[in-house]
């Protein structure tokens, strides 16, 4: 029903069921081209409402209680950030209003509740639990690296293992500026590699932003 | 749900716990469940501000918690819809609270409405301290006492006990401990009452009010209403008595049917309860009666007993939703398209020539109704393809028209949504208009109030009352009276919503 438009429920039959009920020509209703207005004129005199003495309880009851709630901590609005530059004459009553509504108290069972709803609490179990594990992994770790060590010393000469090492040296200390250098490559010819622009691009960036459809 | 329902959810929760709270219940409804990170990234709201909607949703029950699937030590939040939707009902379980205990049972449901669960010794001081016509401490304890043996109000669980402090607690409660009344003591009471510190016994036990209990007593009064209405009073209380032997062996939501209730054990009830002599000579005529109604309240199963019989909610929920359909129908079509929709109905299947003789309206009158009703999707076309025509010509084909009630009833639900928001939201837009009108009325209101209660001259009283002009007393006047009568609409939709909801409760699998 989403979408379909305002008390249409969209659903009109095809010209052969039209034709099998008997419309043809002229009964046959015309494709709606606008909205329907917003306030249609009602076809027949809606039923009065029950007027009796339970119903009019039941309806002071439930504004007295809306009131109540409204003025009660658990009505949660967002603050009001007024500008301290201008001052309302009615700043004070309002603010007389807001202070009696914090006097009364919120009572929540904090108990009942997931600790991190509480009001200064700190997620520090968490954070010292994954500590063991992880410190197990590196110790497995490091025992598999020293049997992996004496495997090798056992199997080769430590000259080749000299010139591997420095050879990986070399490539790292190779590595590492060329990537420094890539970075300052592009920011320096950023402009002029990419300076030309036909215009295609405009309004790219908004159709990649996954921000949902615009309709 | 429905876009509807979720508008309406929203907008209800905005009424009662403001702005913040229905950014969240709103992202809760669109995602189904989130954790708190998302939600404080969603609403652009403070971690601390969607922490405390949270804590207050929960304290009414509206939200509830669980640990993640990825991560136990994340919980999620999930909203429950029906809670929210009862919300619009607290009148009506406030004013069943007051017909059943007075003024101490509604004084004592509207605290714990108000504050969704709270500890049995705190809602009696608080009634206590607030009523006007001050009751009895006694009379509050009692009478709470007797609410939670009657099961109007249910214990709400409590955390598992453990060792070290858990970060998502585990709520649970034995079956046996829901509605032991707690231990209330009197002059234990009465020291907090005057301000003493000392221990109190069920400090640690919250109460809520039970939706179930009342909704059964709802769901009975329909019930009884419609017995009433066809049958006469007698037949209804016969049909009460006949309800309460039922709960005495049949879980009150028991789909279906019930188990058998004999004559014998009915008519030994009314004799000792009722004092309608007309009811006990006639009993078995009355019985006989409400069995052989077409809507079916309860259906002969054995002659055990002097006759068994069981009563069969599914049905009676089936034919008083179907009788409201149509009451709609004619509502806004006319008397003539429900004389339509009652031929499609008993005939389950048929052809547009069939219709307008069955239903003897004339023939354009009835092709435009069943238009008109098709189009609103009160009725369905089912096309029958005949077999054949081998490529010479178009083949035939035959349009029966059919009734979907539960498409119906959903349909009709999310119209109730609609109109119970549009209903809402306009109650909103007159209030939030006319906010400096109400308002100064009010104040004058309880200018006047305390003027009495201090004894000041009429004179003075009358002329602190003219401060409000009479163009805006007329104004005030005119909105009070439209909030008045959106909320009566309210509530009167409601009703058709609960009819619905019980029939789709009783249709469900």
């Amino acid at each position: 029903m989403a979408g379909r438009g305002r008390g249409r429920l969209g659903s009109s039959l095809t010209q052969e069921q039209l034709q099998v009920l008997g419309c043809v020509g002229k009964d046959i209703p015309s494709v709606p081209t606008a909205p329907p207005p917003t306030f249609p004129p009602l076809l027949s005199k809606p039923v009065p409402l029950e007027n009796s003495t339970v119903q009019d309880y039941m309806t002071l009851w439930k504004e007295d209680f809306l009131t109540q709630m409204r003025d009660s901590p658990y009505h949660l609005e967002p603050a009001v950030h007024n500008n301290s530059n201008i001052q309302r004459y009615s700043d004070q009553f309002v603010n007389v209003l807001e202070n009696s509504k914090q006097k009364s108290k919120v009572e929540i069972p904090w108990h009942l509740m997931p600790a991190e709803l509480r009001p200064n609490w700190k997620r520090r179990k968490v954070a010292t639990a994954p500590t063991l594990p992880k410190k197990k992994k590196e110790n497995l770790i490091e025992d598999r690296l020293k049997v992996l060590e004496q495997k090798e010393k056992i199997d080769e000469n430590p000259e080749k293992q000299a010139v591997h090492g420095s050879d990986s040296e070399e490539e790292k200390e190779e590595e590492e500026p060329e990537i420094d250098e890539d970075d300052e490559m592009d920011e320096e010819n950023d402009y002029g590699n990419n300076y030309f622009d036909n215009g295609e691009a405009f309004n790219e960036e908004d159709d990649n932003l996954d921000d949902g459809p615009i309709y | 749900m429905s876009i509807q329902c979720g508008e309406l959810c929203a907008v209800i929760i905005k009424q009662y716990f403001g702005e913040n709270a229905q950014k969240v219940a709103d992202l809760l409804f669109s995602s189904g469940s989130r954790n708190l990170s998302s939600l404080v990234k969603a609403t652009n709201l403070t971690k601390a501000q969607v922490s405390m909607v949270l804590a207050v949703l929960i304290k009414f029950q509206l939200v509830t918690f669980e640990p993640s699937f990825s991560n136990e030590n994340i919980p999620e939040y999930s909203i429950k819809k029906e809670a929210v939707l009862q919300m619009l009902r607290y009148p009506r379980y406030v004013h069943l609270m007051h017909t059943k205990y007075g003024t101490v049972g509604s004084t004592l449901t509207e605290e714990l409405l108000r504050s969704g669960s709270q500890t049995a010794s705190q809602v009696i001081l608080k009634c206590f301290s607030s009523a006007e016509n001050k009751d009895t401490m006694a009379a509050y304890r009692d009478t709470f006492v007797q609410m939670v043996r009657d099961n109007y109000l249910i214990r709400c669980p409590m955390p598992r006990i453990t060792e070290s402090p858990v970060i998502i607690p585990v709520l649970e409660i034995e079956q046996h401990l829901l509605f032991r009344p707690p231990d209330l003591d009197l002059g234990k009471l009465q020291k907090l009452q005057s301000g003493a510190t000392t221990e109190v016994p069920d400090g640690d036990s919250y109460w809520r009010v039970n939706f179930d209990r009342l909704h059964q007593d709802f769901r009975d009064n329909i019930m009884t209403t419609a017995v009433e209405r066809k049958m006469g009073a007698s037949a209804a209380e016969c049909f009460k008595y006949i309800l309460q032997q039922m709960y005495e062996k049949t879980d009150a939501w028991q789909k279906d049917y019930s188990n058998p209730i004999t004559f014998i054990e009915v008519k030994q009830a009314i004799e000792k309860k009722s004092n309608n002599l007309e009811l006990m000579k006639n009993l078995d005529q009355y019985i006989t009666l409400i069995a052989e109604d077409n809507i079916g309240f309860i259906r002969k199963i054995g002659e055990t007993g002097g006759g068994q019989y069981v009563v069969e909610m599914k049905k009676v929920f089936d034919e008083l939703s179907q009788v409201c359909t149509e009451n709609i129908i004619t509502e806004k079509f006319g008397s003539k398209a429900s004389r339509i929709f009652r031929v499609i109905r008993s005939k389950r299947f048929i052809e547009q020539e069939d219709i307008q003789k069955e239903a003897m309206v004339p023939s354009k009158e009835a092709k435009l109704l069943t238009y008109k009703l098709f189009e609103e999707q009160f009725i369905q076309i089912k096309t029958i393809r005949k077999a054949g025509g081998g490529g010479s010509g178009p083949a035939k084909s035959f349009f029966l028209f059919t009734i979907n009630e539960k498409q119906i009833v959903r349909m009709l639900l999310d119209m109730s949504y609609k109109a119970l928001f549009n209903a809402i939201s306009r109650s909103s837009y007159e209030k939030r208009d006319n906010k400096r009108l109400i308002d100064k009325s009010q104040k004058l209101d309880s200018i006047v109030e305390a003027m009495k209660e201090r004894g000041e001259s009429e004179e003075y009283i009358a002329e602190i009352l003219e401060t409000l002009t009479p163009p805006e007393r007329e104004v005030l006047e005119k909105v009070k009276a439209r909030i008045k009568t959106l909320s009566s609409a309210e509530l009167a939709i409601d009703d058709t919503l609960f009819l619905f909801q019980m029939h789709q409760y009783y249709n469900s699998s």
